[in-house]
C-alpha cells in the first residue's frame, strides 16, 4: 500500500512537466476562455491552457502585459501560443521579444486556424508529444478540410 | 513479430457520439501505437491520430467504425480502440 501511493506521487510530478500546454490569444475574452474550456473537454485535464483574452478594462482588443504576463505563466514543458488576428499576433511577437532567450526557446507561435488549431494543438499535447510535434498538429490544422 | 494489417468493426453505443470528449480520448489512444491506423465511417476515412479528422467523421451515436491498422502492433491497436469504443459512455 505504502509503495503504492509513493509511486502515485512521483507520477503526478513527472506529469506536471511533461505535457506541452497552450497559451489562446484573442481579440474577445469571451472567445479566449470559451475555446479554453472546449480544449480541457476534448484534450482532458493534463494540458495547462492560459488565456490573454481582450483589451484592457475588458474592452475587445488585446493587451499586451496580458499576453506577456500569459506567456510568462507557461512551465518547463513549454506552449504553442495560438492567436487569432493581426494585433493579437503583434502582441505574442512583442512579449516573446520580453522574454529572457532560455523563457522564448520553449514558446512557440503557431501559424494556424485558432478553434481548428488548439484543439489539435491540446488533443496532441494531451498525448505527452514534444513542443515541436504539438506546434505542428496546429499548423496541420490549416490542411485539414472540413466538408 | 512481422508487421501485421488488422482489421474490425465496432458499433457506437447509441447515445455516444465520437465527438468531444470521446474522440478526445479515441485520439489519445491510438497516439499510444505505433500503427498506422484509420477509421473509416459514414464514406469518409480519417487517421485516427488526428483529432480533427476524427471529428470530421461526424460519427453519431450507433455509427458502425471500421477500424484498420498496420504495423507492428496493429493487433493491439485495433483491439484496444475498439474496445475502447464499445465501453463509451
Amino acid at each position: 500500500m505504502a509503495f503504492d501511493i509513493v509511486e502515485c506521487q512521483v507520477v503526478a510530478s513527472v506529469n506536471e512537466d511533461r505535457f506541452v500546454g497552450l497559451v489562446i490569444v484573442s481579440h474577445s475574452a469571451a472567445i479566449a476562455d470559451g475555446l479554453a474550456e472546449l480544449v480541457a473537454q476534448v484534450a482532458g485535464p493534463d494540458v495547462a491552457i492560459v488565456t490573454a483574452g481582450g483589451g484592457p478594462g475588458g474592452t475587445l482588443g488585446t493587451d499586451g502585459g496580458r499576453v506577456l504576463e500569459a506567456l510568462r505563466a507557461t512551465d518547463g514543458a513549454g506552449a504553442v501560443v495560438l492567436a487569432d488576428l493581426g494585433s493579437s499576433l503583434l502582441s505574442v511577437r512583442a512579449a516573446l521579444a520580453e522574454l529572457t532567450p532560455h523563457q522564448a526557446e520553449r514558446i512557440v507561435l503557431a501559424d494556424a486556424p485558432l478553434v481548428e488549431g488548439a484543439i489539435a494543438a491540446g488533443v496532441t499535447a494531451s498525448t505527452g508529444a514534444s513542443l515541436a510535434d504539438v506546434a505542428a498538429a496546429a499548423e496541420e490544422a490549416r490542411r485539414v478540410t472540413k466538408l | 513479430m512481422s508487421p501485421s494489417s488488422e482489421l474490425t468493426l465496432v458499433r457506437l453505443p447509441e447515445t455516444v457520439a465520437l465527438h468531444a470528449r470521446p474522440a478526445g480520448a479515441f485520439v489519445r489512444a491510438a497516439a499510444s501505437f505505433t500503427a498506422t491506423i484509420e477509421v473509416h465511417a459514414n464514406g469518409r476515412g480519417a487517421n485516427a491520430k488526428s483529432i480533427l479528422e476524427i471529428l470530421g467523421l461526424g460519427a453519431e451515436g450507433g455509427t458502425e467504425l471500421a477500424i484498420s491498422a498496420s504495423g507492428e502492433d496493429a493487433a493491439e491497436a485495433v483491439a484496444e480502440l475498439a474496445s475502447l469504443v464499445a465501453g463509451l459512455s
